[in-house]
Formats: C-alpha cells, sequence, structure tokens
C-alpha cells in the first residue's frame, strides 16, 4: 500500500483540494447544474421525470408529458453526475528515460500525475478507468467510481513494464471504438512517434465526442540538450546509435524538437485538444493546478 | 636582375624554436583523441537528433574543420612568433638561396669614443656588427673596414667563417683621428668590385656611425665632389648601403684643442710658459671646469677655466724645467662623456742653453770690427753676469773651422759675411738643415754672389739658401728703410706697436737684391719693395737669409758702412727674433698628430744604433735604421693613438727622447648629420638612444614577431567567436 501511495504525492493533491473540483468538469458537461452539458440528448439514458421547479432549463421540458397531462415535467438522465475519466498512460521503452538531473523517468512523473487525477476524480464519485499502451494496448481497466477502485489502477500502473516501441495513432483509433462512453481521456505520453498519425488518432476521440487532455511529458534534457562532451547516443525503440559531439548538434537537434513540439501544439488546437507540457523535473503540482486553472478560466 | 622589385627574405633569429611546431598538431590528435573517448546515453528522442544530423552533418564538419585549423594556426603563429622571424629587405631583388656578401664599415673617428652610458659608440658598433654577422644566413660572406683617416681594410677578401671574423670585429680598436668618407667609399668600391669578380653575390653596406657631419659632409674640391657623388651613385647601384645610426644629437664636448709654449725654446736657465686652448663644443657654457698641468707625469698646476657655448678660453702656466732633455707637458681636463680630447701632450726639448754658432767671415781688424762682434753680444745680452746665465750660448769660430765642427750639435748657425763656400761646406750646411740646425745668412762686403748662388743656392744641386743674391744696391747718400709689410710675419710682429724699437728707422745704405724661392717668405722688406730678410724651411731646419750686413764689418778705409742696424736698438731684438724663428722647428719637431710618422735622422756613425719606441698603450716597437748618403734615419708610423711615445735611441746615440701625439680636435665637434640630411643612397636606420644596447635591432630586419602575436590575439578572437557562433560552447 505504501508503495502504491508513492503517487499520491500529499502536496498534490492539497493543492488540488484547494480548487474548484468543477472547474475540470468540463467533459462531464454539467455539473450541479453549474452548465449545460454539451452532451445534452446525445447518447445519454433517461432515467426519471421531475415536476418543474422555477430556474430550470425550459430544454429539458418533456413536452409529450405536458400534452398529456397539462404540467411541466423535465427529464432526467443516468449520467448527469457521474464523470467518467479514462487515463490513457504511454509505457514504451522511450518512456522509461531519465536524464541525470531529473528526479523521475518519464514514465514514473505520468504514473504519478495519473494516480493523483485517479484519486481526486475517485473521491469525487467519479469514474476513473485506466489503459497502458505502447504499441498495442497492455492494459485495460474499465471506468469505475468505486473507490477501492484506486488500488487496481495503481497496481498496474506500478507493473507495467516499458519495452517496446510506441504507436500511439492505432492504439488511438482502437480505443476511440472501444471506450464507448463520452468522458475525459487524458494522455500521458513523450508522444515520441509519428505526428500525423497520431494526430488522426486524437481526432477519433474528438469525432466520438470525448474530451481530450494531452499531457506532454518530457525530461528537461530533451528539452534542453545539456550534453557537452562526445557522447554515444543510444536509440531506444530500437532506432540506431549516434555518436557526436552534442556542442555542434546542440542547435539543429533543439530546432528538430521545436518543430516536433510545434507541430504537436498545433494539431491539438486544430482539434480542440488541451495541451499541457509536464517537464519531468516540475512538481507535480505546478503541473495539475497550472492545467486546471486554465480550465477554470475557461469556464468563467 | 637589377630590374627586380625589391623583395623580402624570411628568416629566423632562433631556428631551433620551429621544432615546436609540432605542438601545432595537438588540436587534431585532441579531436581524433575526443572521438575515441566518448560517453554512452541512452536517449528516447534519437529520431530527432537523428534529423539534425542529416541535415547538418556537412555543416557540422565544415566548422569542426575551421575550428580545427583556427586552433593549429594559433599554436603555429605563437611558435613562429618565439622563433623570431625577421623580414630582410633586399635591396637588389632578392634570389632565394643566393649568398650575401656584408660589408660592414665601421666609423673609426674618435668622436665613437663618446660614452653617454656604460658603452661607447664605438663599442656599439662592433656589438652590432657581430649581431649581423651572427644572424646572418649560413653561407653570407663578410668583409670589414674601419673608417678611418686613412680608412683601413681589415678584412678585405670576405670571409665565410664568422668565428674569425667575429674575432677580427672584437680586436677592433678605435684609432684617435678623424674619418674619411670618401677614402671609405673608395676602399668599399673595391671590395664590391673584387667580390663581383669572385661571383653572383647580393651585397649590402652597413655603415656603423654615430654621423659626425664633419665626417658625413667632406670637404671637398669640386673635382672630388663630382667624384664622391659618382662613386657613391656607383655604390647605391651595387649594393644596398644601410647606416645605421648610433650618434645623439646635443651631445656636449669640452676639449683641449691646443697646447703651445709661448718661447721659441725652453732652457733650465729660465721659466717657459705653456698655453693651453680649452674649446667647448656643446650648447651649454662650462664653468669652473678643472684643467691640469702635468710635466713628466706629474701634476705641477691647477685650473680653473668657464667656457662659454661654442667658445674657447685660453689658461697659460708657467714652469721651469730643472733639467735638460725631452720634457711632457700634460694638460688634462676634468672629465667628460668624450675622454679622448680631455688630454693634449706637448713634447718640449730642453737645453742648459741654446748653443750658436757664429762662422765669422771677416775678422776683427779694430774693435768691434768683426762679423760675429755684435751679433754675439745681440744673442746673448746676459753675458758677463755670473748670477744669471744666459739662454743663448754663442760660440765665434772663423769660416775656415766650419767643416771641423760636428754642426749637428748646435741650435743654430750664424754665417755673417763669409765670402764663399766650398761644396763640401755646402754639403755640411745642407746635411745641418737635415738635423733641423737652423741657417741664418748676414751678406756683406767679401759676398761673392755668384759663389753663393753657385753653392749654396742649388746651382749644383745643394741649396741652403731660401733666395739667390742679385746685385747689390747701394745709392750714394741714400738709407734705406725697412717696410714691415704689416708686421705680418712673425719675425717682426713683436715690433708692431713699438716704435722706439726702431726697426723702421734703421738706416741701410747697401744690400744685396735677394730673388726669394717660390716656397720661401719675405719676413721683411725694404721701403722700394726689395726683400731684406728672407726665410724658408729646408728640410727639417730653417735658413733666414737677410740681404744686407750684421755687423760694421764693412767699415774702413773710406768706406760707408753697409747699415748701423748692429748699433741701432732694433738690433738685439730682432737677432732673438731671428733666432727664434731659426730654432722654431726644433720645439714642435717632436709634437705630431695622430698617423703623422715620428722619425730623426741620425749621424751616419749611429746606424748600428737601436731605435726602441714605446707607445702611449705601453707595447714596445723596435725600429730599424735606413741609410741615407752621411746619415741614417729611422721612422715610426704606427702612431694611430695619442700620446707620449717615448723612443729610446741606443748606444752610440744613447739618447732618450719623447714625442708627443696629439689629435686633430676638428673630430672633437660632435655635431650630428639628421638622417634626412643622408644622401638618397643611403637607407637609414635610426637609433634613439643607446639605452637599446643591451636588445640591438638591425636596420633593415623588421620583426614581425609582433605582427604575429597580433594575428593570434585576432586569431583567439575569432576561435572564441566561432566557438560560440558553432554552438561548441554552452549557453
Amino acid at each position: 500500500m505504501e508503495n502504491n501511495l508513492k503517487f499520491l504525492d500529499p502536496r498534490t493533491l492539497a493543492k488540488l483540494q484547494g480548487l474548484e473540483l468543477r472547474a475540470r468538469s468540463i467533459v462531464e458537461g454539467y455539473v450541479s447544474g453549474v452548465h449545460r452539458s454539451p452532451y445534452h440528448g446525445f447518447s445519454i439514458e433517461f432515467a426519471e421525470h421531475r415536476e418543474y421547479s422555477q430556474g430550470d432549463d425550459l430544454r429539458y421540458v418533456d413536452w409529450k408529458v405536458f400534452g398529456k397531462t397539462d404540467k411541466f415535467y423535465l427529464k432526467q438522465y443516468e449520467e448527469e453526475t457521474n464523470l467518467v475519466s479514462y487515463m490513457l498512460v504511454d509505457t514504451s521503452e522511450s518512456m522509461r528515460y531519465k536524464s541525470a538531473d531529473a528526479p523521475l523517468s518519464k514514465l514514473e512523473y505520468a504514473q504519478c500525475v495519473a494516480a493523483s487525477l485517479s484519486y481526486l476524480i475517485l473521491q469525487q464519485q467519479d469514474s476513473v478507468g485506466l489503459v497502458t499502451f505502447d504499441n498495442e494496448i497492455r492494459a485495460l481497466i474499465r471506468a469505475s467510481s468505486n473507490p477501492s477502485h484506486l488500488k487496481q489502477l495503481l497496481y498496474v500502473m506500478e507493473n507495467s513494464e516499458p519495452q517496446r516501441k510506441t504507436q500511439t495513432g492505432p492504439i488511438f483509433h482502437d480505443l476511440a471504438e472501444r471506450l464507448k462512453r463520452r468522458g475525459l481521456v487524458l494522455i500521458l505520453s513523450d508522444l515520441f512517434d509519428n505526428v500525423p498519425s497520431m494526430m488522426a488518432g486524437l481526432k477519433h476521440f474528438r469525432h466520438r465526442r470525448h474530451e481530450v487532455v494531452v499531457f506532454h511529458v518530457l525530461d528537461p534534457a530533451e528539452l534542453e540538450f545539456p550534453f557537452r562532451q562526445t557522447t554515444l547516443f543510444r536509440g531506444m525503440e530500437e532506432l540506431p546509435d549516434v555518436l557526436t559531439d552534442p556542442r555542434a548538434l546542440r542547435r539543429a537537434y533543439l530546432e528538430e524538437f521545436g518543430k516536433f513540439l510545434q507541430a504537436v501544439r498545433k494539431g491539438c488546437r486544430g482539434q480542440r485538444i488541451d495541451y499541457v507540457l509536464l517537464r519531468t523535473d516540475q512538481s507535480l503540482e505546478i503541473a495539475l493546478s497550472s492545467y486546471l486553472a486554465s480550465r477554470m478560466n475557461r469556464l468563467n | 636582375m637589377g630590374s627586380l622589385p625589391p623583395l623580402l627574405a624570411f628568416g629566423f633569429g632562433n631556428l631551433l624554436m620551429l621544432g615546436w611546431l609540432a605542438a601545432a598538431a595537438a588540436p587534431i590528435l585532441i579531436h581524433l583523441w575526443n572521438k575515441r573517448r566518448y560517453r554512452e546515453v541512452s536517449w528516447a528522442a534519437i529520431e530527432y537528433l537523428l534529423a539534425a544530423m542529416r541535415k547538418n552533418s556537412r555543416r557540422m564538419w565544415l566548422e569542426q574543420w575551421l575550428l580545427l585549423l583556427v586552433r593549429t594556426l594559433i599554436i603555429a603563429l605563437v611558435v613562429f612568433a618565439v622563433a623570431q622571424p625577421f623580414l630582410e629587405q633586399a635591396g637588389l631583388g632578392f634570389v632565394p638561396g643566393q649568398r650575401t656578401l656584408k660589408v660592414l664599415v665601421i666609423d673609426g673617428s674618435y668622436s665613437m669614443g663618446y660614452k653617454p652610458t656604460d658603452k661607447s659608440r664605438f663599442e656599439l658598433a662592433k656589438q652590432l656588427a657581430a649581431q649581423i654577422v651572427e644572424e646572418s644566413a649560413q653561407g653570407d660572406a663578410f668583409t670589414l673596414v674601419l673608417m678611418a683617416s686613412p680608412p683601413s681594410t681589415i678584412v678585405g677578401s670576405p670571409a665565410a667563417e664568422p668565428r674569425d671574423f667575429l674575432e677580427e670585429i672584437e680586436n677592433l680598436k678605435l684609432p684617435h683621428a678623424g674619418a674619411d668618407l670618401p677614402a671609405t667609399l673608395v676602399r668599399v668600391e673595391r671590395i664590391l668590385q673584387s667580390a663581383e669578380d669572385a661571383g653572383e653575390m647580393r651585397k649590402e653596406v652597413y655603415f656603423l656611425t654615430d654621423l659626425g657631419r664633419n665626417t658625413w659632409v667632406p670637404d671637398l674640391k669640386d673635382a672630388e665632389a663630382a667624384e664622391y657623388r659618382q662613386r657613391l651613385e656607383r655604390l647605391a647601384q651595387q649594393a644596398t648601403l644601410v647606416v645605421v645610426d648610433l650618434g645623439q644629437a646635443g651631445a656636449e664636448n669640452l676639449a683641449v684643442t691646443n697646447v703651445a709654449a709661448d718661447e721659441p725654446f725652453a732652457t733650465t736657465t729660465r721659466e717657459v710658459t705653456v698655453s693651453a686652448q680649452v674649446r667647448n663644443f656643446g650648447t651649454q657654457p662650462r664653468n669652473h671646469h678643472p684643467l691640469e698641468l702635468h710635466v713628466d707625469d706629474k701634476r705641477i698646476k691647477e685650473a680653473y677655466v668657464d667656457v662659454a657655448a661654442g667658445e674657447q678660453a685660453r689658461v697659460s702656466f708657467s714652469h721651469r724645467f730643472d733639467t735638460p732633455g725631452d720634457h711632457v707637458v700634460e694638460v688634462r681636463l676634468g672629465t667628460d662623456l668624450l675622454d679622448i680630447d680631455n688630454h693634449r701632450w706637448l713634447s718640449v726639448p730642453v737645453k742648459e742653453q741654446l748653443r750658436v754658432l757664429c762662422v765669422n767671415g771677416k775678422p776683427a781688424t779694430q774693435h768691434m770690427t768683426g762679423a760675429t762682434d755684435y751679433l754675439a753680444l745681440a744673442l746673448n745680452p746676459d753675458a758677463g753676469n755670473a748670477n744669471a746665465p744666459g739662454a743663448v750660448q754663442p760660440e765665434v769660430i772663423p769660416e775656415s773651422a766650419l767643416l771641423e765642427r760636428d754642426l749637428s750639435r748646435y741650435d743654430c748657425i750664424f754665417l755673417c759675411n763669409v765670402a764663399q763656400f766650398t761644396s763640401n761646406e755646402a754639403r755640411v750646411l745642407e746635411n745641418a738643415l737635415k738635423h733641423g740646425v737652423g741657417l741664418v745668412f748676414f751678406l756683406g762686403d767679401q759676398v761673392l754672389p755668384d759663389r753663393y748662388n753657385r753653392e749654396l743656392a742649388g746651382e749644383q744641386g745643394v741649396r741652403v739658401l731660401p733666395a739667390r743674391l742679385k746685385e747689390l744696391i747701394a745709392e750714394p747718400q741714400y738709407q734705406y728703410r725697412f717696410d714691415p709689410l704689416d708686421y705680418r710675419h712673425p719675425l717682426v710682429a713683436a715690433f708692431q706697436g713699438r716704435e722706439q724699437a726702431g726697426l723702421l728707422t734703421t738706416p741701410v745704405y747697401k744690400y744685396y737684391r735677394l730673388a726669394p724661392e717660390p716656397t720661401a717668405r719675405i719676413a721683411l722688406a725694404f721701403d722700394g719693395g726689395d726683400a731684406a730678410i728672407v726665410e724658408e724651411t729646408i728640410h727639417r731646419g730653417r735658413s733666414i737669409l737677410i740681404a744686407t750686413e750684421g755687423s760694421l764689418s764693412s767699415t774702413g778705409a773710406g768706406a760707408e758702412p753697409w747699415t748701423t742696424l748692429p748699433a741701432w736698438p732694433s738690433f738685439v731684438p730682432i737677432v732673438q727674433e731671428i733666432l727664434a724663428l731659426a730654432v722654431r722647428g726644433q720645439m714642435t719637431e717632436h709634437n705630431v698628430e695622430v698617423g703623422q710618422v715620428l722619425g730623426d735622422s741620425l749621424e751616419a756613425l749611429a746606424t748600428r744604433a737601436t731605435v726602441s719606441v714605446t707607445s702611449p698603450n705601453g707595447s714596445h716597437e723596435d725600429v730599424r735604421m735606413a741609410m741615407d748618403r752621411q746619415s741614417s734615419r729611422w721612422s715610426f708610423a704606427d702612431t694611430h693613438e695619442s700620446g707620449v711615445y717615448r723612443v729610446d735611441l741606443g748606444a752610440p746615440v744613447s739618447r732618450n727622447e719623447a714625442f708627443a701625439v696629439n689629435i686633430d680636435t676638428s673630430e672633437s665637434d660632435l655635431t650630428k648629420l639628421a638622417p634626412e640630411e643622408l644622401p638618397k643612397e643611403f637607407t637609414t636606420h635610426k637609433r634613439s638612444s643607446l639605452d637599446e644596447a643591451d636588445s640591438p635591432n638591425i636596420s633593415h630586419r623588421s620583426g614581425v614577431h609582433k605582427t604575429l602575436l597580433y594575428c593570434v590575439l585576432g586569431l583567439l578572437f575569432a576561435e572564441t567567436f566561432l566557438a560560440w557562433r558553432f554552438g561548441h560552447t554552452t549557453r
């Protein structure tokens, strides 16, 4: 248990509890009547009728019942207050990378973020599911709002073995088909993959009316390339090795990497997908709270 | 070849340092070593690294080699700079591999003895000459000329062995004389000519000089000046002429320019006044400067002299010599930066008494009617005063005794009213002149002018008279008077302003008209224009001819006297002046200038005598005698140093003599020629001060190490910038 709790950094949780949790409920569409759900009337199962009271939205008046009974009844739906979230954690080999200065590998960092968010979601009695993947789906845990569900999630995350290459495009297409219930898809990955293919996958999620948040987890060394002496860079995910003077190549590498980031950002913006860059040397609370704060700003 | 433009030859002062050029390979080795020594890192974002590599591999390769090139260059240039590279400008065009003949001309004028620091200009010139030799390329040849007066070719044929040549430079001594530039150029041209014959060589002539104006602006007549200019132009066509300027402008100098005795002869019986002239050649007045009088190396007196800038002052000392023989008087100035001209010597031959022989041509028949009676009195006016012996000891002999005497033992011989001379007597008299003895001829009624002219005036090959005798001039009742000719001649100069001495009122009734030799001088004339006293230096002695009588011996039998001069007040002073003039040569005989020959004639019997000369520097040299008919002669020419030369004449002469050899003080004027005043044929190299003596650098060689170091500095900046630009530094 203690081992599982290593993802639950109390400082992170404390910080999140201080924020309006409703603010991140854009996916669930409608939380305590504060906002209109973006999902109204579509694939949401009818639960019961309720008598109209002042201030209710007239759109939900059941006019058939009014025709029959001359009274105003509102339709109520089963999922109205339930947020379904899916954590998609990349467990490919590249996620294992950890530079000398970074406190955690990218995978460890992603697991921390996923665990923290799962915990919070479950605290709100919302449902959360988990998918780990590399070039195929390694684990898929259906969403559940049971608080004990967290343990299972943590167990799966902890026992994932990063070994293979990433293939986000086919995985995302597959998941978009398999995750029937619209919800919030939280992707935690370094996204080292073919960007157009990946974007096509994300687009599929959006097509399925999922709200998508991309947490782009990167090591600071990947962003800054601080190497000085001649180095043999051993390629992960079956890519070739490179022996070079990193000082001579730094500018060119940063340019290439910048293009990659730019392409990802641009793709996300085009799909109305939230993009959050997470550096593994940044504290988790800064990463999460900055995202949540921006979410809240958008709601307001 | 002459049409080729001047090129630059490259050389190194420290060739061994070039071994460090191997260090220039260090950046390449480090680069290769770094490639072998790397760390390993697993890398997730390899895809982007590979993309960067693909796009930039060519650029990286170029940048890497550019940086390597810059770094290698930095090391190579530092090594080059340390190896002291230099550029040599070749005036006639440089042909790689061609040898160079370097003619080193060192100024040997004594102003090079000027010593503003611990090194004199001459020592510095030697040092620089040695440096030129040491820094020359292998195969270069050298010759050495000392620009003195006369110039001296020390090494005439090109020497290829630097060690021996350096020894010659080291052994150079500064002569105590001026420098003869035109004659030096003749020597240089001769050297270049012989080198031309020997084969193709590049030629450079270095003049290491203080650029003294008196050397570099030679006083030449028109024809000589034209020849000098032409020679200079020829030399400039053949060789590069480089002047290394070692002089300092505004150099101060004080010199003793003259030392002389006021009296014509010195005896132990009276004091001699020695006068010294001190000249200030500088621009600052010199006050209270000490001056010492030394006699025979003992300090006798001291004085202080004030000399304004550019002026001269005169200081006189009186001294009485106690013993006969040659005494040396030295006037010594307090030290200044040029010591050579602070001393001046005077060799004074001191006698107990002056020995004068009076040859009486007409013995007295009555009291005071002899031809020499008045003369003997006039020569020694103090005769009879036992307490004050006279300076002159006259000895009267009849003309028949002339051949019996050794005339060389006398200082002066008066020949009075002697009728005629035999050939033998003429030769004896000539020999006396050769020994420096003075001859004085008084005429009279006994004289046979034809015999005089034949035996004594050169008709028989012997000439002892300064003039030929012509007709007798006499007009009854007419008194001829003397014309002093503006008192120009020293013989009568003493009479100027002393009319009471009666020179101009002296009556003369008869005289022989004289026809002076072209080389003779008229000291006194008659009012009609005829010469009254003629004098000439013949051989080493002086011959003086008086046109009339020196006694009253021609009087009698009703005949008028030739002159009443002997009874006139002017007689004693004029006889004394004649004597002084006749013996004056003896006083100056042992005083010569640097470079002049010392020598003396001795009697034939002295041929076996040994002559040893001791120079001022203490070296001894034995001199051989040369025979000359009735006498033998020795001479010594190596008088390049000023000072006292002591001559030891061995048996049978057994005599010691002292010769004072002094400098020509024109070289004491240290006025310097500005380099831009030099003829355009010369390339000048200025040296601001002698302080550079410890690290002398020569004229046309320009050190390029500074430029190289500036390049290194530039490359260092470039390397830093490039490394930053290429991303080789951490940002």
